[in-house]
């Protein structure tokens, strides 16, 4: 099994570059990966088109509303409805939103279904990230699924009970999902209670430290963690250096082929 | 070990639990019982400082667990003075695996990450998990999870054990086990106060019975098992009747058992076939024909894990499996938390009748009454106790006017008048529409149900009259059930059982 640090050390590139580029093929390199290895993977099972679904909404919405509340310039029309215009800029700025969101939610999906609660707990803690927070994530990641099951279980019983929820008027529809949250939030509530009340008993303590197995990463894991550092390391280089050059800070005429790799691609 | 000095709870509206004078020694182990909502759970919260550290409210009198007051020990100190088990194990558990989770409150206690493993191992052993420490606490049986939060509890050394209801959500199988785990804790010494309202489980093991009501301890210890009879509490069967008879003659057998009378069945409501379900653990569901008549009461009955649950869901519609063809079929979950969504219990109740296009007054009216959740009306569901929360649920979705009304474990969590009281609304509303519910309290089953069908490992391996169905699926009978059978009585409590026994 791959170690648990190397997992968390890819989660963290892929967010990292998620905010440092900009060029549309690489952000879509990069929501691409781990969208497609989130879909292949068996535990998403019955989800998949949900997810494409998911993810095809919001790059059209975003894009959708970016295109036509864009402010900046320069703008070109894409079309235009009357009063109405949509902007060429404003759609590629909103697709570009949604791939960083596809990328990172994708990375962090696909570490919460992949790797086991006990693995998440000790690379977390080999990576020395506070107790407290560990705790919190992990337990976050073992009960979004649950309440996930149990909305589906709410929305299931509510069905049984009278008419399918698409049957009505969309307002009372809203009114009818935001219901849902009521008995959601209730039974979290009490689930948080019992598991706080549970922690506390057994000497939780948020700022004290834990202790747990060693792990071992093999040269393969090494290899492909130091590459995916170095290459994220370098995206941001070369973006900070590009920064300074448009930015009339520092410009040196030896790096004329890095602004353009990085004006291009990055 | 726990001691409790005239102390007591006092919560921000007025009302309070307490004064109240307790002790638990070394070794002991001591049941507190007492109606819903006396406030047992208050004062083992206080017992264990969770209460002062957290609880709107002020604490009164003194508290000690191991001659310190529990709300003024720090993380580590308090993880090698005592405890804490509630209810539901599913809770209580991190999620982080059988080794971590016991491991947790070793790494609290500061204990050297070379003894952490031997004294995991040490842990679970105690409670007889030996050799499950690669295992999957997903996978375990409810009686397993909540042992699995008995060793988490006690790993670090703790010689003080609380316990809320441990055995509420546990078919008998399971509460046995943790029965048994919880006293052999108190023979090595572990000093055990556990709160409890299925006494049938801990009657014999216990060492003393204490017994609250308002708020106040009315019994330490109690010897009087008449004084349980106005707080509807019941003690174990055989006991009652033993105290009622004098003891002896109620266990032997009468001369001439009478006839069992014959199931009569209406036409199908639910009617399923060729059901062949494989889960991802390769568990299966196989049944070749279950067929649910108009006006039938049937009990599902099975250990854990044989499939009463996942065919509830066949049946209910909500897992598609082989064919079935059904009338209108409401269900209410395991959970009654997962079928409450309205701010109120009376539009939880108004919700089908309404969605049908009915006027739901009548309905809501009827059903109400049935559950006695009649003066609940204008309160919000989800700030209801548990039992309350059930009733609702169940109420709401008789009110829908269902075919077929599918109870998933409908007992748990209630005492045995509680569960009359709604099987008897239930069988007051229902007319011919068929109930199908599972069920681990056989003495519920034999009184209520007209059919019995038991579960093993995924297949119906007997089907028909309880009286037939019951000696011969495997399960433990309870004290009373095994005596009406014998006896060919109908199953009625204990005091009518006692009442015709004398007569004879």
């Amino acid at each position: 099994m791959t170690d648990p640090r190397l997992r968390v050390w890819l989660l963290v590139c892929v967010c990292t570059l998620a905010l440092v580029v900009e060029s549309l093929p690489a952000l879509g390199a990069l929501a691409v990966l781990p969208a497609v290895a989130l879909l292949l993977h068996p535990q998403v099972g019955g989800w998949r088109l949900r997810i494409l679904g998911l993810y095809a909404l919001f790059a059209w919405s975003t894009a959708f509303s970016q295109a036509l509340f864009y402010a900046e310039f320069p703008r070109t029309p894409l079309l235009r409805l009357g009063p109405v215009v949509f902007w060429r800029e404003g759609a590629l700025y909103g697709l570009a939103q949604s791939l960083r969101f596809m990328a990172t939610l994708s990375a962090g999906v696909l570490l919460a279904v992949s790797t086991p609660v006990d693995r998440l707990t000790a690379g977390l803690v080999a990576l020395r990230v506070p107790y407290g927070l560990v705790l919190m994530a992990t337990a976050a990641v073992r009960f979004v699924p649950v309440v996930g099951r149990e909305w589906l279980s709410i929305r299931a019983a509510r069905a049984r009970r009278g008419r399918p929820a698409w049957r009505r008027p969309p307002w009372a529809l809203l009114r009818l999902e935001l219901s849902l949250l009521l008995p959601l939030v209730a039974r979290s509530l009490r689930r948080a209670r019992a598991l706080a009340e549970s922690l506390e008993t057994r000497g939780f303590d948020p700022l004290g430290g834990v202790t747990g197995p060693p792990l071992r990463a093999t040269a393969a894991e090494l290899v492909v963690g130091g590459a995916t550092g170095l290459l994220t390391g370098g995206a941001i280089a070369a973006r900070g250096l590009f920064w300074a050059y448009a930015a009339e800070l520092w410009y040196h005429p030896g790096l004329r082929p890095l602004y353009a790799f990085v004006r291009g691609w990055l | 070990m726990i001691q409790l000095r005239a102390a007591g709870w006092r919560y921000p509206g007025g009302s309070r639990v307490g004064p109240v004078d307790l002790e638990v020694r070394a070794g002991e182990l001591v049941v507190l019982t007492g109606p819903t909502g006396c406030g047992k759970s208050t004062l083992l919260r206080l017992a264990a400082g969770l209460l002062q550290r957290h609880g709107a409210g002020v604490a009164e009198g003194e508290v000690r667990v191991g001659g310190r007051d529990p709300a003024g020990l720090v993380a580590a100190e308090r993880v090698r003075a005592l405890g804490f088990v509630a209810q539901d194990p599913e809770d209580q558990l991190v999620g982080t695996g059988v080794t971590a989770e016991v491991a947790f409150a070793l790494h609290a206690a500061g204990t050297p990450t070379e003894e952490v493993g031997p004294r995991v191992e040490a842990a679970l052993a105690r409670v007889g998990l030996a050799g499950h420490g690669g295992g999957d606490p997903a996978q375990f049986s409810g009686g397993m999870r909540q042992r699995l939060v008995i060793a988490a509890a006690l790993a670090a050394g703790a010689r003080a054990l609380l316990l809320d209801e441990p055995l509420a959500q546990l078919d008998p199988q399971g509460a046995a086990e943790v029965v048994r785990v919880v006293r052999g804790l108190a023979a090595e010494g572990v000093a055990v106060l556990m709160v409890e309202h299925r006494l049938e489980h801990v009657w014999d093991h216990a060492h003393r019975l204490v017994l609250m009501d308002e708020g106040r301890v009315v019994a330490d210890p109690l010897l009087d098992i008449a004084a349980l009879r106005p707080l509807r509490l019941r003690p174990p069967a055989r006991v009652d009747l033993d105290a009622r008879l004098g003891g002896g003659p109620w266990r032997r057998r009468p001369e001439a058992p009478r006839p069992v009378p014959p199931v009569a069945a209406g036409a199908a409501v639910l009617d399923l076939a060729e059901v062949d379900l494989v889960r991802r653990d390769d568990w299966r569901l196989r049944v070749a024909a279950f067929r649910v008549g108009r006006g039938e009461r049937v009990a599902l009955v099975g250990a854990n894990g044989s499939g009463k649950s996942t065919l509830l869901q066949v049946a209910a519609g909500q897992l598609p499996a082989g064919r079935r063809r059904a009338g209108r079929v409401v269900d209410v979950p395991q959970d009654p938390d997962l079928a409450l969504f309205c701010p109120t219990v009376r539009e939880e109740l108004a919700y089908g009748p309404r969605e049908a296009g009915q006027d739901p007054d009548p309905m809501v009216r009827r059903w109400a009454r049935a559950l006695a959740v009649d003066e609940l009306l204008d309160r919000p569901p989800q700030a209801l106790s548990r039992g309350q929360r059930l009733r609702v649920a169940v109420a709401a979705a008789g009110a829908c006017g269902p075919h077929l009304l599918v109870l998933d474990e409908p007992t748990s969590g209630q005492d045995l008048g509680q569960v009359d009281r709604m099987f008897a609304g239930l069988e007051a509303e229902l007319g011919d529409a068929a109930l199908l519910y599972a069920c681990h309290d056989l003495d519920v089953v034999l009184r209520h149900a007209t059919r019995v069908v038991a579960l093993a490992d995924g297949r119906i391996v007997a089907d028909g009259p309880p009286r037939d169905v019951l000696p011969r699926a495997g399960l433990p009978l309870p004290d009373l059930a095994r005596l009406c059978l014998e006896l060919d009585l109908p199953h009625a409590p204990t005091e009518a059982v006692a009442a015709w026994l004398e007569r004879r």
